[in-house]
């Protein structure tokens, strides 16, 4: 069984290989020439205004939280989808336990929902 | 790579100037400095009648970072003059420069008090695009030509890749030769009013 | 600015608020004269911003948009240095251009007209960094169009030689050490940085165009 993975041994050992050239020959062939004005930020010519490190929206966190819980349960649906077809004579009781799955996390959904977290501003 | 001057040139060298000469000719991602209508051409020249794609300058780079080539494309105002030597500064090498157009080679029709009379003033320029502005077929030509110059390249050159800073004066180029170059020629000795 | 029945070939009539001016300021109106149609009313300096602000806020005239604030130099050096403002009333869609005569030899003031007409911000600097005519007000006079610390005087001025004082070599050390950063205001600068904590009706404000006075 283990004979199947092999292809994938190849391919990666392959990009490990390519990576490992491109970035030889580039280090090998190249010419650096650093300056301090070559290494000084770019602001399309203009001296440097404001800092780098901004404030970050707590939006974009917020966002990525309820991404990842929503994502996970779609991630536990696939292996229930796959499992489905598998045991025809416990269809029903299945899908009535994905049902209830979903609908759990669908009362999580209404309660951001109403409480405007999926409000951007 | 500059202190393997003293390699003699074989078979091996050779070669291998020719791939990374190849490499860095067929696929020169240009910075496109276009400050007014040779800007208009070099987008002409970009687009499908005439097709930068075929040379592989189809990416346009607005980032120095990521650019091979600045093709300062238009009149170059003093008031731009530290931004387009700070941009050039900021090119990792290997990097060239295309000077496209009349403006941006000679300071073209405007010999005043305002522009800079040939970017070569400011940064190295490899290729002057005569016209005003050029046909993309000029433009082109004037790519083929810097193409040309960099096959004939090679990495045993020790003074090929240096970087020409500003010097301690404040100047790229010593005084009396920027005096030189802008000189009023041609039908601007006529223009000569002062009072 | 009722050009007079018939093909207009002859010489047209003044615009009416030349002979409102007249009547309400008398001899602070030195001359009017209508070229190509429009009319231009010459004005003594020292009264120049009460006169236009009376030409913007009196119900009769109404000139509330100004169009234009510049300056001319002849060639002929007898003649002096005009301030020209041309105003338009948009209700109406009446032009007028007013005008004051500096003599070049004595230093070039006006008042400001920023006060009257937020346009005149940009416009007055652009005069002041080309004649150095400095208006006597305005909040923030400094170069336009040539950078901040650009020395060799006024461009259009006649006596600027056209490739201007400096050598090459010289301008475009200059040029190469200046600061492009420096023609930002500082209130620019802050409105610019500090966006995203100005309060939610300054925000709804600059949203739908309006500039107020940034505290």
């Amino acid at each position: 069984m283990l004979q199947s993975y092999i292809p994938v041994l190849l391919v990666v050992a392959f990009v490990v290989a390519n990576a490992i050239l491109m970035l030889g020959l580039s280090h090998f062939l190249s010419s650096t020439r650093p300056t301090a004005v070559k290494l000084a930020p770019y602001e399309s010519g203009m001296p440097v205004l404001g800092d780098a490190r901004e404030r970050f929206s707590v939006k974009f966190y917020l966002v990525a939280m309820l991404f990842i819980i929503f994502d996970v349960e779609t991630v536990f649906m696939l292996p229930w989808a796959a499992a489905f077809h598998q045991v025809p004579e416990f269809r029903g009781p299945l899908l009535a336990e994905m049902l209830v799955f979903v609908v759990i996390l669908g009362v999580g959904y209404v309660y951001i929902w109403k409480r405007g977290a999926l409000q951007w501003d | 790579m500059t202190e393997v001057s003293a390699v003699s040139p074989n078979w091996l060298t050779t070669r291998l100037d020719f791939l990374t000469n190849w490499a860095r000719a067929n696929s020169l991602w240009p910075m496109p400095f276009g400050t007014a209508c040779c800007a208009i051409e070099f987008m002409a020249t970009a687009a499908s009648r005439f097709d930068l794609a075929r040379f592989g300058m189809e990416r346009m780079s607005f980032s120095p970072r990521q650019a091979d080539v600045l093709i300062c494309a238009g009149r170059l105002p003093f008031k731009l003059a530290p931004v387009i030597r700070k941009i050039w500064d900021q090119m990792p090498q290997p990097k060239w420069a295309i000077s496209m157009g009349a403006c941006a080679s000679s300071g073209g029709i405007f010999d005043t008090y305002t522009m800079v009379q040939g970017i070569d003033t400011i940064i190295p320029v490899d290729v002057y695009v005569p016209g005003c502005p050029p046909r993309p077929e000029g433009l082109m030509y004037g790519i083929m030509l810097l193409q040309k110059k960099i096959k004939g390249e090679s990495f045993r050159d020790a003074d090929l890749r240096q970087e020409h800073l500003v010097g301690p004066d404040g100047l790229f180029l010593p005084a009396e030769r920027i005096d030189e170059v802008s000189e009023p020629f041609g039908n601007s000795v006529q223009q000569t009013r002062s009072a | 600015m009722t050009a007079s029945a018939g093909s207009g070939t002859v010489a047209a009539a003044p615009s009416p608020s030349v002979a409102a001016l007249t009547a309400r300021f008398g001899p602070a109106i030195r001359r009017h004269e209508v070229s190509v149609g429009d009319t231009i009313v010459y004005v003594a300096p020292d009264r120049a911003h009460e006169v236009l602000a009376w030409l913007r806020d009196d119900p009769g005239q109404r000139f509330d948009y100004l169009t234009d604030v510049t300056a001319v130099e002849y060639r002929d050096r007898e003649r002096p240095l005009e301030v020209v403002w041309q105003l338009r009333a948009l209700g109406r869609g009446a032009d007028l251009r007013v005008k004051v005569e500096l003599d070049p030899g004595r230093p070039l003031e006006v008042d400001s007209v920023y006060d009257l007409w937020r346009g005149a911000d940009w416009l007055e600097r652009e005069v002041y960094d080309m004649f150095g005519v400095r208006f006597r007000g305005h909040p923030d006079l400094r170069r336009i169009l040539m950078w901040e610390t650009y020395r060799e005087g006024h461009p259009l001025r006649k006596d600027f030689p056209l490739r201007g004082h400096f050598s090459r070599a010289e301008q475009t050390r200059q040029a190469l050490a200046a600061n492009p950063e420096a023609h930002y205001s500082i209130q620019e600068l802050s409105i610019a940085a500090a966006y995203d904590e100005l309060p939610g009706d300054m925000k709804e404000r600059l949203s739908r165009g309006e500039r107020g006075d940034v505290a």
